[in-house]
């Protein structure tokens, strides 16, 4: 984390004036100085350069402050600057910050999770997050935030992912997306479709990005149903789905499609691209 | 529009003019004091489409007594978290002030460890002030906190927001400005909220601002209210709703300024004390930019912004149709 924190003290260096850094490293009480730091840094958009974002992306994958306001950054800061030493204080400490935080401080202290000493210990305070309906908590810890993905066991994963739909989320930016699917996950999200098809509403296509690997003759039937009774885009999500199955019926379906296939082969057609943002 | 219809009919009262709030169409509103963890989203709905743009929620009695101090801390962190979310969610800025409420002061036990935590949440950013603080009984325990929260404001340097009495409100009020002043507070730094004709002569005599709430039945109504922009002029009077979970109005603020419309008061005047006013008063927190809510379709903040919600007035939680007997 020392790598880390010396990336984040460099851009922090170019984003705040002089005097404001010699303020962030000074000395004081971390509750005073966690709420008041937006006062001294203000919630500008932090300037990141490639090089920097590479890095931090060789470190912790996936990971990134692309797009972070200054306070965000300079709260991480703040919490990359604590001792680590004694674990119960450590988590004292930062547990204190969530309970009594506002958003902005929610949003800083869920997408620092991945910077925490002891990743073990914030299973439980993740999994609370998820449970929250504010927009951009949630974004904090769904998006570019590598922590859930590899700390989350399958039940808490399982809700994030549901989570994210039931909240209009986009799941191409959640990391670990494709790795962490599951059966179960597979399962949830088909009986999920099936509620919203008896009551008349969408169904995000993206669902079947975590479908497509456990296709079975019971799965098979919804990806039937994408391809006779769904509009452009479900045809493209049901042929991306079946392009990452070894279901054999929905290999021999998918062929009627020869220009999906193609498009999924030269790669003209992916989940990034499904929706055309 | 409100909650008042009913009222109207039991009491078989001439029915007052209908609501028009045609007069103040494009106009900018304030409301420095509504409990909008009480309110319905049809209320933040209905204030942000009668202009209601940024509102002060100030920490109060929930109606029955807290017993441990656990609600006091969920209920300040939902101030700064949940219902900011919420209220952002209509395109209306949400501030807050924090504070002991004068009814809990008396159970001091819990009171000693209310008065610890609050440093936690003081510095938050958005608290635009210590509130609603000040007397109701005017027990020796009330005065006790009253006193401990105004040194907790000085050293803050923010703003306070007094509530004052019910109950011997004349006296009470007298009494909450002279222990500010003994405390070396600013009248400046200090709104005494909740006056009527007898208390506001003396409020702005002393150099306090002086808040009214306009408030059915049991505080001021806004003809009244009219006739005290009258007679006093516009310097450091606002208007506020405290609309809660007792029949109040949260559209009181739009509504008032509508009725000075009506009774001739200029709009430089009805802007002074629905909205400017308000704003010079807590923005001495340091915590109000007037940008992130005076224009249309102004993002909250960038860090709200960057979450993809770039807020519209209005315009960011889909609309249920409330004529249509079908909910879909």
């Amino acid at each position: 984390m020392d790598q880390i924190k010396s990336i984040l003290k460099e851009i922090l260096q170019v984003n705040v004036a002089p005097d404001v850094f010699t303020w962030l490293e000074e000395k004081r009480p971390l509750n005073t100085a966690f709420a008041l730091l937006p006062r001294k840094t203000g919630k500008a958009v932090v300037n990141v350069t490639a090089g920097q974002s590479g890095q931090l992306d060789a470190i912790i994958p996936g990971f990134t402050v692309d797009g972070w306001t200054i306070d965000r950054l300079g709260r991480a800061y703040l919490l990359l600057n604590l001792d680590t030493a004694d674990k119960d204080a450590y988590f004292r400490v930062i547990e204190n910050l969530f309970l009594a935080a506002e958003m902005g401080e929610l949003v800083a202290l869920y997408s620092a999770l991945p910077l925490l000493a002891y990743p073990e210990i914030w299973v439980k305070r993740c999994s609370e997050g998820i449970r929250s309906n504010i927009g951009s908590v949630l974004e904090a810890i769904m998006y570019s935030n590598p922590y859930p993905a590899q700390n989350l066991d399958q039940s808490a994963w399982n809700q994030l992912v549901l989570k994210a739909f039931f909240t209009d989320k986009d799941i191409n930016k959640i990391i670990g997306i494709d790795t962490r699917a599951n059966k179960e996950l597979a399962y949830i999200l088909s009986d999920y479709a099936h509620e919203r098809w008896a009551a008349g509403r969408e169904v995000n296509p993206k669902s079947w990005r975590l479908v497509g690997p456990f296709i079975d003759d019971k799965l098979f039937e919804d990806i039937k149903r994408l391809f006779e009774e769904g509009n452009l885009a479900d045809r493209r999500a049901g042929a991306l789905a079946v392009s990452a199955s070894n279901y054999q019926p929905a290999r021999t379906l998918l062929n009627k499609y020869p220009e999906l296939v193609t498009a999924i082969e030269n790669k003209n057609l992916s989940w990034d691209t499904l929706t055309g943002n | 529009m409100c909650c008042t219809h009913s009222f109207e009919e039991v009491k078989s009262e001439p029915l007052s003019p209908p609501v028009s709030l045609d007069g103040i169409k494009g106009m900018k509103f304030f409301d420095p004091h509504v409990h909008m963890t009480s309110r319905t989203t049809d209320d933040y709905q209905a204030m942000a489409d009668a202009g209601v743009v940024a509102l002060i929620e100030p920490a109060f009695w929930l109606g029955q007594p807290r017993t441990g101090i656990d609600t006091f801390r969920d209920y300040y962190s939902s101030l700064i978290g949940w219902e900011r979310f919420r209220s952002s969610q209509f395109g209306i800025k949400h501030y807050c002030t924090i504070g002991l409420n004068s009814r809990e002061a008396n159970n001091e036990a819990l009171a000693e460890q209310v008065m610890e935590i609050l440093p936690l949440f003081i510095y938050k950013e958005g608290v635009v002030g210590i509130g609603e603080i000040g007397f109701d009984d005017q027990t020796p325990a009330e005065e006790k906190y009253y006193r401990a929260q105004l040194e907790l404001a000085k050293e803050a340097g923010l703003p306070v927001q007094i509530h004052t009495p019910h109950r011997d409100k004349k006296g009470g009020t007298t009494r909450s400005m002279d222990i500010a002043i003994e405390h070396g507070l600013d009248p400046r730094m200090v709104i005494v909220d909740h006056n009527n004709e007898e208390t506001v002569k003396e409020v702005l005599d002393r150099g306090f601002w002086a808040a009214f709430t306009i408030y059915p039945f049991t505080k001021m109504g806004n003809e009244r209210m009219v006739d005290i922009a009258k007679q006093y002029g516009p310097e450091r009077i606002m208007v506020n709703s405290a609309a809660d979970w007792g029949i109040s109005d949260p559209l009181a603020v739009p509504k008032t300024a509508a009725l000075m419309k009506i009774r001739g008061i200029s709009d430089a005047d009805i802007e002074l004390i629905t909205y400017r006013n308000a704003i010079t008063a807590f923005a001495q927190s340091g915590q109000i930019d007037e940008k992130d809510f005076a224009t249309a379709g102004s993002a909250i903040d960038q860090s709200q912004k960057f979450e993809g919600n770039t807020i519209l007035r209005g315009g960011q939680q889909p609309r249920i149709d409330k004529s249509s007997i079908i909910i879909s």
